[in-house]
C-alpha cells in the first residue's frame, strides 16, 4: 500500500474557485474537521439560509419552499464529496478535480412511479490519471460519505467518467455491487484508509 | 378485504416478522419441516421467527464474527433441525438445534412432538423438559437463544461466504464465495459433526454469488460475478463443469430451480395439462433453472434433450470430455422487464410454478407462466417450422408488481413457504412469499386471487 505513489505531482485547483454552499465551520456542529487546506473552502460564497444538507434538521427550511421539500441537490451532494482526501495526497478531492459540480446528478430512480421517493444520485470520478489504481479505494469513500450522509431513499451510483480510466469497467461493476462494498465495510484496513479520506470531511 | 379492485391477482401483506434486525438483513430461509424461518443479517446473527404468530424465536450468535450472509436447513431430518450459515468471515457455521420449542406459544408445537418418535428420545426429552421449565418462567419463547448449539466451523474459502445449500438428500453441503470457487463438502453424519471435502471447483472467473442444487438430482447450480452461470455434476469421481450458461449482461445475484413436476397454477383443464408437458418436453428437458441478475432481468433456461444435441458428424466431438457428461442449456425466457435496478432475488414456487423477483428498486413482482394458443399468438402458423423445439409456446405474464414493498428499502431475498398462521384455510395447502429488505425488515405476503 505505501509503494510509490502513482501520481506525484498532480494537477490542483485553487479551492477558491471551487463551487461550495458550505458555510463556515465555526457555525456548525463540531466534527471531525481538521482545518488547514480546507479552511478556505468554508469562507467563500456561505450563503446561512440554504443550509439544508442534513436531512434531519430540514425542518427549519421548509417555509420558503413551501411544495417541494426536497433539500438535497448537486450542490450538496459535491459539498459532501468535495472535502474527502485523496488517499495519496493531502489535499481534496474537488481541487484535485477528480469530482466536479457537473459530474454529479440527482434523478428520480423509479422515473414511472411519480410518488416514488425514490433518488439516484450519480457522482462520476475522474482519476488524476488513467491507471491509478487507487481508483477503487476512492469510489469507494465517495460512496461510503454518500451512503453515511444520505437519507436511504437516495440510491447511490459512483462511476469512473468514461474514457478517464484503463479499466473503468472493471472498476465501476465493483463499485456498483453491494455485496462487495458491505464487505468492504466490514475489512478493518480498508475502513482505516476511508477513515482517514473522510477526515477532513465535516 | 372486499375491495372491488381485489378481483386482480395481488400481494397482500399478512405481517411483518418482529421484532425486526435493526440492520441489513440478507436472506430468509424457510424450514422444509417447521413453520420457522431464519433470517441472516449483518449483525452477525441468524434469527429464527416462527411463520404461525411472527414472532422471535431465537437469536443464534457468537459463532460468525462479521455479517451472516446467507442461511440454509438440512433436509431429512428428523427431531432436529440443521442449520449452515455462510458469513463474510469467510466461514460457514452448522447449528443443531433439538425440534419442539415455541410450543408455549405456537400451535404446531405439539404436533410435531407425536411426530417425533426417533431414538434420540433421551436428548430429545431433555431438551423439551428444559424448554418447558423455560416457559414458565418467561412465556416469551425470546429468551431460547442457548438452545442452539454451535456444532462446527468449515474453514476454507480464502474471502467472504455469500452463500450456501444442501443437496437433496442432505448429504452434501455446497458453499460458495468471492474467492471465486465452490465447495462441496459432505455431510458425513457421525455423531462428531465431522464434514469432508469432496470437491473445490474453481473455474468461475469472479465471486460465485449464488449455489442452488437441483431438486432431486446432486446437479448444482451457480451464479457469478463473472455474468455466468453453471452447471456441475460428478462424473465418476470428479466434480466438474457441464454446462456454462451465457446471456446476462451483469453480475448473476441468484439461481433457483423449477419443481421436478411443475405444471402452471393456471392451468385447471387435463388437456391443457398435457399439452404443456408436451410443450415443455418435461421428460427429457429435467426441471428449468431461473436467474436474476444486475442487467435488471429475469431469465429461464432449459437444458436441451440430450437426443436433439448435433449428432456427430455437424460437429466434432469434444477431446477434452468425451463421456458426455456436457449439457446444452438453452435460455428459453428473458420474463418481461419490470424492474429499475438489479434484481437480487428469484423464487420459484415449488407448488404453485409462480416466479417471484425482488430488488434494489424495492418492488415484488410476480410472474405466471401461461401457455400461447398457437393459432392466435403465431402468425406464421401456416409453415409450422416442423424441427424447432416446440419451447415457445409459453408465456410468462405479470400478474402482480408491487412497488415500495418495503418502504423506501432494497429488498435483498425472497422466498415461498408453506402458509401457518391461523388465517390460512386448513382445506387447502396456501403459501405465503416471505421477502427480506436492507432496513432488517422481514415480510409474510399471501397472493390474493
Amino acid at each position: 500500500m505505501d509503494s510509490a505513489m502513482q501520481n506525484s505531482n498532480p494537477t490542483i485547483l485553487n479551492i477558491a474557485d471551487l463551487p461550495t454552499r458550505l458555510r463556515p465551520a465555526s457555525s456548525r456542529k463540531s466534527g471531525t474537521y481538521r482545518g488547514g487546506i480546507l479552511a478556505l473552502t468554508l469562507s467563500s460564497l456561505a450563503d446561512p439560509t440554504d443550509l439544508a444538507l442534513s436531512p434531519y434538521g430540514s425542518e427549519e427550511s421548509d417555509d420558503d419552499t413551501g411544495l417541494m421539500e426536497e433539500p438535497i441537490d448537486e450542490q450538496e451532494i459535491y459539498d459532501l464529496v468535495s472535502t474527502i482526501s485523496d488517499p495519496e495526497h493531502p489535499i481534496s478531492l474537488g481541487a484535485l478535480a477528480v469530482v466536479s459540480l457537473p459530474d454529479i446528478s440527482i434523478r428520480p430512480t423509479l422515473p414511472e412511479v411519480p410518488s416514488s421517493l425514490l433518488r439516484t444520485v450519480t457522482v462520476l470520478i475522474t482519476p488524476t490519471i488513467t491507471h491509478c489504481s487507487l481508483a477503487t479505494v476512492i469510489g469507494l469513500g465517495v460512496r461510503v460519505r454518500l451512503e453515511q450522509s444520505l437519507p436511504p431513499r437516495f440510491r447511490v451510483d459512483v462511476r469512473i467518467k468514461e474514457g478517464t480510466h484503463s479499466t473503468a469497467d472493471e472498476v465501476n461493476k465493483q463499485l456498483a455491487d453491494k455485496e462487495r462494498v458491505a464487505a468492504a465495510l466490514e475489512n478493518g484496513t480498508l475502513m482505516g484508509v476511508i477513515a482517514k479520506m473522510l477526515e477532513t470531511c465535516q | 378485504m372486499a375491495d372491488p379492485a381485489a378481483s386482480s391477482p395481488h400481494l397482500q401483506l399478512l405481517s411483518d416478522l418482529t421484532p425486526p434486525s435493526l440492520e441489513r438483513t440478507w436472506l430468509t430461509a424457510p424450514h422444509p419441516r417447521l413453520p420457522i424461518v431464519a433470517t441472516c443479517s449483518s449483525d452477525k446473527t441468524v434469527r429464527v421467527y416462527s411463520l404461525t404468530n411472527f414472532r422471535l424465536l431465537s437469536t443464534i450468535s457468537g459463532g460468525h464474527k462479521r455479517s451472516v450472509r446467507t442461511a440454509a436447513w438440512k433436509p431429512h431430518v428428523q427431531g432436529e433441525s440443521v442449520l449452515a450459515t455462510g458469513s463474510f468471515d469467510a466461514t460457514a457455521g452448522i447449528w443443531r438445534r433439538w425440534d419442539g420449542y415455541g410450543q408455549a406459544t405456537d400451535g404446531w408445537g405439539l404436533g410435531q412432538r407425536e411426530q417425533v418418535t426417533n431414538n434420540n428420545d433421551s436428548a430429545e426429552s431433555e431438551a423439551e423438559e428444559k424448554d418447558s421449565l423455560r416457559h414458565d418462567e418467561n412465556n416469551e419463547a425470546e429468551d431460547d437463544d442457548d438452545e442452539w448449539r454451535f456444532a462446527v466451523l468449515l474453514d476454507g474459502h480464502d474471502s467472504e461466504v455469500k452463500s450456501v445449500a444442501w443437496s437433496p438428500s442432505g448429504m452434501l453441503l455446497a458453499t460458495c464465495s468471492r474467492d471465486k470457487s465452490i465447495w462441496i463438502w459432505e455431510d458425513l453424519d457421525d455423531g462428531d459433526n465431522n464434514f469432508e471435502t469432496v470437491a473445490v471447483m474453481q473455474e468461475h472467473e469472479g465471486d460465485v454469488k449464488c449455489v442452488s442444487w437441483h431438486p432431486v438430482e446432486e446437479c448444482l447450480a451457480s451464479a457469478s460475478y463473472d455474468d455466468t452461470i453453471r452447471i456441475w455434476r460428478e462424473d465418476l469421481d470428479d466434480w466438474g463443469q457441464v454446462a456454462c450458461l451465457r446471456g446476462h449482461a451483469g453480475t448473476v445475484w441468484f439461481v433457483d430451480w423449477e419443481a421436478v413436476e411443475n405444471v402452471p397454477v393456471g392451468l385447471v383443464e387435463e388437456k391443457e395439462k398435457e399439452a404443456w408437458r408436451e410443450v415443455a418436453q418435461r421428460a427429457l428437458s429435467g426441471p428449468r433453472l431461473v436467474s436474476c441478475s444486475d442487467d435488471r432481468t429475469v431469465r429461464v433456461w432449459r437444458r436441451q434433450p440430450k437426443e436433439q444435441a448435433p449428432v456427430a458428424g455437424t460437429v466434432m466431438p469434444s477431446i477434452i470430455r468425451p463421456t458426455g457428461m456436457d449439457e446444452t442449456w438453452g435460455e428459453e425466457a428473458v420474463l418481461p422487464a419490470v424492474h429499475d435496478l438489479a434484481v437480487y432475488a428469484v423464487a420459484w414456487s415449488k407448488r404453485t410454478g409462480l416466479l417471484a423477483s425482488v430488488g434494489a428498486d424495492g418492488r415484488i413482482v410476480l410472474y405466471e407462466e401461461r401457455l400461447v394458443d398457437a393459432g392466435s399468438a403465431q402468425p406464421m402458423d401456416t409453415d409450422p417450422p416442423l424441427s424447432a423445439p416446440a419451447v415457445a409456446r409459453t408465456e410468462w405474464v405479470i400478474i402482480a408488481a408491487l412497488t415500495g414493498a418495503h418502504g423506501i428499502y432494497e429488498i435483498n431475498h425472497a422466498a415461498w413457504a408453506k402458509r401457518a398462521d391461523r388465517g390460512r384455510n386448513e382445506s387447502k395447502e396456501e403459501e405465503v412469499l416471505v421477502t427480506t429488505a436492507d432496513d432488517g425488515s422481514v415480510k409474510v405476503w399471501t397472493v390474493q386471487r
